[in-house]
């Protein structure tokens, strides 16, 4: 089977469509687990911090 | 030899897939979940609130794509909805509904890991509702089905409050409550002259199951409702007196013109481009219904404007918590 042009350009465009989208996702995925890792640090230190002073 | 079928080929192009995801709503949710995000009490990082936001979007237009997919033929038979992607043929429904469920998975999934599982959990629920309950269920069976369907509507508020908090406190389900309040009135004023498609489709929208007479009644009664209710955030810590004063001199110009729709012949005869047999215009409308128009563009300013209000009396909290970074 052979595609026409248009189809043939339909389908570039939606595969190029598709990874943009895939490594926005990656990409997004990523900064949420270095923000969370980070949020996740902040609280431990809070956390520890405060038991110190409690413990002084 | 007989001919086997050839396959279709899809010529869908990547703004048909934009397009399944109901831009316009999706602005709306994403506005209304910002506003439940600055004004939930604390603080979230700037980063992961982005991303919060960004998933609720997805999610909501997930639940678009679901609806688009699941109601094909029906939006082929409105002049309203009848170029949308799959009911005009350039998406197929098994295209248009994996893209749903695959977003709708990964937008809960990611919401659930970048915020919790509460905000995660009410964004599931959003979509389910709205294209599983409101689609398949409610929408061809209730005139209530605006009423009742727009509880998926009116939560993304909630799912912003809790992406912060963790927590779904009742100020969180005022801002729930002025939206649900809000669709009946906002959604009938539409209704009323556009009844035409709606009862070509088979929908049992107010105007047609019960009348132009009754729906007119009820976006006052609605109304009467919804303008103390929208005030009661001004009255509490999330809001303050621009927030009242907005919801005070809003609420009476939402009254006044639901009175004028109440008062008005809105919907007793068929709208002017179904008169015509011509493409809907959405505010080239009869004489007699322009109440009804202009209730219906009003209350989408009078919504954005409420909203507004609170994100400018609440936003200096984004960002503020120390340890965030």
């Amino acid at each position: 089977m052979r595609l026409t042009p248009e189809q043939l350009s339909a389908r570039k465009r939606r595969n190029v469509a598709l990874a943009l989208a895939l490594v926005c996702f990656v990409v997004v995925v990523f900064i949420a687990t270095v923000l969370k890792l980070h949020d996740n640090d902040a609280e431990r230190e809070a956390r520890d911090l405060a038991a110190a002073e409690q413990v002084q | 030899m007989t001919d086997t079928p050839t396959p279709a080929i899809s010529t869908a192009r990547p703004e048909d897939f934009f397009q399944l995801l109901k831009p316009r709503v999706m602005s709306l949710v994403v506005f209304t979940a910002v506003t439940g995000l600055v004004a939930a009490p604390g603080a979230m990082n700037l980063g992961l609130a982005a991303i919060s936001v960004l998933c609720i979007a997805v999610g909501a237009g997930a639940a678009g794509a679901l609806n688009m997919a699941l109601e094909g033929e029906t939006d082929a038979l409105m002049r309203r909805t009848r170029g949308r992607p799959v009911a005009a043929g350039r998406v197929s429904s098994n295209d248009a509904l994996a893209y749903g469920v695959i977003l709708s998975i990964f937008s809960v999934a990611l919401l659930g890991l970048s915020a919790n599982w509460l905000a995660a959990g009410l964004l599931a629920l959003t979509i389910v509702y709205y294209a599983g309950f409101y689609t398949l269920l409610l929408k061809r069976r209730t005139p209530q089905n605006i009423v009742i369907g727009g509880a998926a509507g009116a939560l993304p508020p909630v799912i912003g409050w809790a992406a912060v908090t963790g927590s779904a406190p009742w100020q969180a389900w005022l801002l729930f409550l002025i939206v649900f309040l809000w669709t009946p009135p906002h959604s009938w004023a539409l209704a009323l002259y556009s009844a035409g498609d709606y009862a070509r489709a088979g929908i049992p929208m107010m105007p047609v199951a019960r009348g132009a007479k009754s729906t007119r009644l009820q976006i006052l009664l609605y109304s009467l409702v919804l303008v103390p209710v929208a005030v009661i955030p001004g009255l509490t810590e999330m809001g303050g007196r621009l927030y009242l004063a907005v919801s005070i001199a809003g609420g009476l110009g939402f009254l006044a013109l639901a009175l004028r729709v109440w008062r008005s012949r809105a919907g007793d005869t068929p709208d002017k481009a179904e008169a015509e047999g011509r493409e809907a215009a959405l505010y080239d409308v009869r004489v007699e219904a322009r109440p009804a128009r202009n209730l219906f563009a009003y209350s989408i300013l009078y919504l954005l404007a409420l909203f507004a209000a609170l994100l400018v009396e609440n936003a200096p909290v984004i960002g503020a918590c120390p340890s965030c970074g």
